[in-house]
């Protein structure tokens, strides 16, 4: 007797800890949700509980629903039950924890400041990074936001592997013609045929943030949002020396918002470059397994790159054959006198399907009308 | 024996040990959770790990019905839930006027399990014991997301209804086991509907012993070799890293060359078990098969991501 409550003061005080530990795990950003408190506590029973590991793994399992978030939650859980952090192999970028790579990205600018005369371009430390994306946020261009739209209207004609009812189309609609037969009695009178949906074209955008490219920002941030909006499908990626998925930062409601989450998702704006690099998360996330054969590939780039260019040029090869084009959008071409000469730029040249300048609407206009007759 | 197979993390260890996988603890944590809970588990991790293999070895430790749904863009419901078989309906509704029916009795007909043609989830909904069934939904992320939305729905609590017959409940549910190769993010709120296991390449340990039990007739030795050898290959930055089915591919090739030790020159020849692209035989040669051997391989320069 006297045992089984003693049993039960300590269930109780697991489920108190749970509780406190689940509120820490909300605030590290996991989606800790009443259901899934419930289901941590229903594991607990079924686990030995007086094996550390076995707890953390069954409380994992329930509020972790990717591998960064299992990495963060192995953290949180070594903090929250006071023990020694394990090794982790690989860090991954969370909000709570500012860029620390100062110090190494300031080596490699230091390196290269000296190796290549033009590297002040793009070479600035990532500390400066934080500013405002407000600041850079242009004003209302009416212009502008039309040219992206004829953009957007011109990419979105493509056929979906879905049907849907029609009067004429190459596919008869079985069900639908049963349906609508059975009520005049059993004969077909009319046969319903389906087509395919039209389809939006997805688009992979994927744009350098890297400090050469401070000048064309409020291009890029129109551009992404305007596409991002448009075009639900699309994926829009951000990099620098870093790569950072902003799909869903663009998805907020208002400029404003959508600004002030995409400066936290990103904390990597103005660094270095690593093209080659991005490329290489893309070709193992996004586009692997040739789940993109029909999506559009499109980078917005100025090709300075600390990178190794042969890396760069692997890459675009596996890229190229994995989506249906590649376009490439480079601010600096429509300059005066401009040549693809930024060894990175140099190293992706035979693999873009499409080269274009993308500085003002009217670069944006020639766009929409090279990309519409794709 | 359900029961018996998922009271603990070593029970169902020993359970997919007799049939040849070898899990760790986390993965059987998370089976053993799942199949208690009554929550599916979503596996992920990169391809070649073995997640599919999951779903069939719990299919076979449970001698109980493996039901796959393979997913792929424009998957419907047509073609994962059910779909009426047209063509026999209308013979039958043909033959059912000849013989002058009534026109009630030919509905009542023609809308029954006959002429229903059950697809995947239907058939796990329907699933009569004794044992659960197992289905697998395998490479979620290559569905499109109005599906996702849809299998939610199916999901949380086996139910569907078919306008011509009624509301369908499962007596049973399944175990579900969902994989993705994480192509895409997914929805979150089916997400948060399962549990969540990353699998990793397997450690040294574990894949050394992955070849013995699947390659019989291999000597140790051979197996320490090429255990060690991925982890060096799985450094380099290739397109496509070796997975745990081209260990085993290359383990039985060594096996059949009858050789010893792994060579530079035998690696290099026997590159295509390993990898699937010409780049990355390129960047084999590049790197080199001696380098490899010698596990002095320049770590990839991975670049830090988030989603």
């Amino acid at each position: 007797m006297v045992d089984q409550t003693v049993a039960l003061r300590s269930a109780d005080e697991l489920v108190g800890r749970i509780l406190a530990f689940s509120r820490m795990l909300r605030e590290s950003g996991l989606a800790v949700t009443p259901g899934r408190i419930v289901d941590a506590a229903r594991s607990l029973p079924l686990v030995g509980l007086d094996e550390r590991d076995e707890l953390r793994l069954a409380l994992r399992t329930n509020f972790a629903s990717s591998r960064e978030e299992e990495q963060l939650f192995d953290r949180a859980f070594d903090g929250f039950w006071n023990e020694r952090p394990r090794q982790s192999s690989s860090r991954i970028e969370t909000d709570d924890e500012p860029a620390a790579e100062g110090e190494s990205l300031a080596a490699v600018s230091a390196t290269s400041d000296a190796a290549d005369p033009s590297a002040a371009r793009y070479g600035r430390i990532e500390a400066d990074a934080e500013r405002d994306l407000r600041d850079r946020w242009p004003g209302g261009s009416r212009e502008f936001d039309r040219a992206i739209d004829a953009l957007i209207r011109s990419l979105a004609t493509r056929r979906s592997r879905r049907y849907r009812a029609a009067r004429r189309g190459p596919r008869v609609d079985f069900r639908r013609s049963l349906r609508r037969s059975a009520a005049r009695g059993a004969d077909v009178h009319e046969i319903v045929r389906a087509r395919p949906k039209i389809r939006k074209t997805r688009l992979i955008l994927l744009y350098d943030v890297s400090g050469s490219m401070a000048d064309a920002t409020s291009f890029l941030l129109r551009f992404l949002l305007g596409v991002q909006r448009r075009l639900p499908g699309s994926r829009s990626a951000v990099f620098s020396t870093r790569f950072t998925e902003v799909t869903r930062a663009l998805r907020r409601r208002g400029v404003a918002a959508t600004l002030e989450h995409l400066a936290r998702a990103a904390r990597h704006w103005s660094g270095g470059t690593d093209i080659g690099g991005a490329l290489a998360v893309l070709n193992r996330g996004v586009v692997r397994d040739g789940s993109a054969r029909s999506t559009i590939c499109l980078i917005v780039s100025d090709g300075y790159d600390h990178g190794d260019p042969e890396r760069i040029a692997r890459e675009m090869a596996l890229l190229s054959r994995r989506v249906r084009r590649i376009v490439w959008i480079n601010p600096l071409f429509g300059t005066e006198g401009y040549q693809p000469l930024a060894r990175g730029m140099h190293a992706a040249l035979p693999w873009i399907d499409r080269f274009l300048p993308g500085h003002d609407v009217r670069a944006l206009r020639r766009l929409t009308a090279e990309l519409g007759a794709m | 024996m359900t029961a018996a197979l998922f009271s603990s993390i070593d029970a169902v260890r020993s359970a997919f040990e007799a049939e040849s996988y070898v899990a760790d603890r986390a993965l059987a944590l998370t089976v053993m959770l799942a199949a208690r809970l009554e929550k599916p588990m979503l596996l992920e991790g990169e391809a070649g790990v073995g997640k599919t293999e999951v779903a069939k070895v719990l299919a076979r430790a449970l001698d109980t019905e493996l039901i796959r749904l393979q997913c792929y863009e424009g998957l419907d419901v047509h073609t994962s839930l059910y779909e009426w078989n047209h063509a026999r309906q209308m013979l039958s509704i043909r033959m059912a006027e000849a013989a002058h029916d009534d026109r009630a009795a030919i509905e009542k007909h023609v809308f029954g399990d006959e002429f229903l043609l059950e697809r995947p989830l239907l058939r796990a909904i329907r699933h009569r014991g004794p044992r659960p069934a197992v289905l697998l939904i395998d490479e979620i992320d290559r569905a499109d997301e109005e599906f996702e939305a849809f299998l939610l729905e199916v999901l949380s609590d086996f139910q569907v209804t078919i306008p011509e017959i009624g509301t369908l409940t499962a007596e049973q549910k399944p175990l579900v086991v969902v994989t993705s190769n994480r192509t895409r993010e997914l929805n979150d709120a089916l997400k948060r509907r399962c549990l969540y296991l990353w699998i990793d390449y397997p450690t040294a340990e574990r894949e050394r012993e992955i070849v013995l039990r699947k390659v019989p007739g291999i000597r140790e030795t051979l197996a320490d070799r090429i255990a060690a050898i991925m982890q060096t290959l799985r450094k380099i930055d290739f397109a496509k890293a070796p997975g745990v089915a081209e260990t085993l591919d290359w383990s039985r090739a060594l096996l059949g060359l009858d050789v010893d030790d792994v060579a530079p020159a035998i690696l290099e020849d026997t590159a295509g078990c390993l990898l699937k692209c010409r780049e990355d035989v390129d960047c084999l040669r590049t790197v080199g098969a001696a380098a490899i051997l010698a596990d002095d391989v320049p770590a990839a320069p991975r670049m830090e991501r988030a989603w």
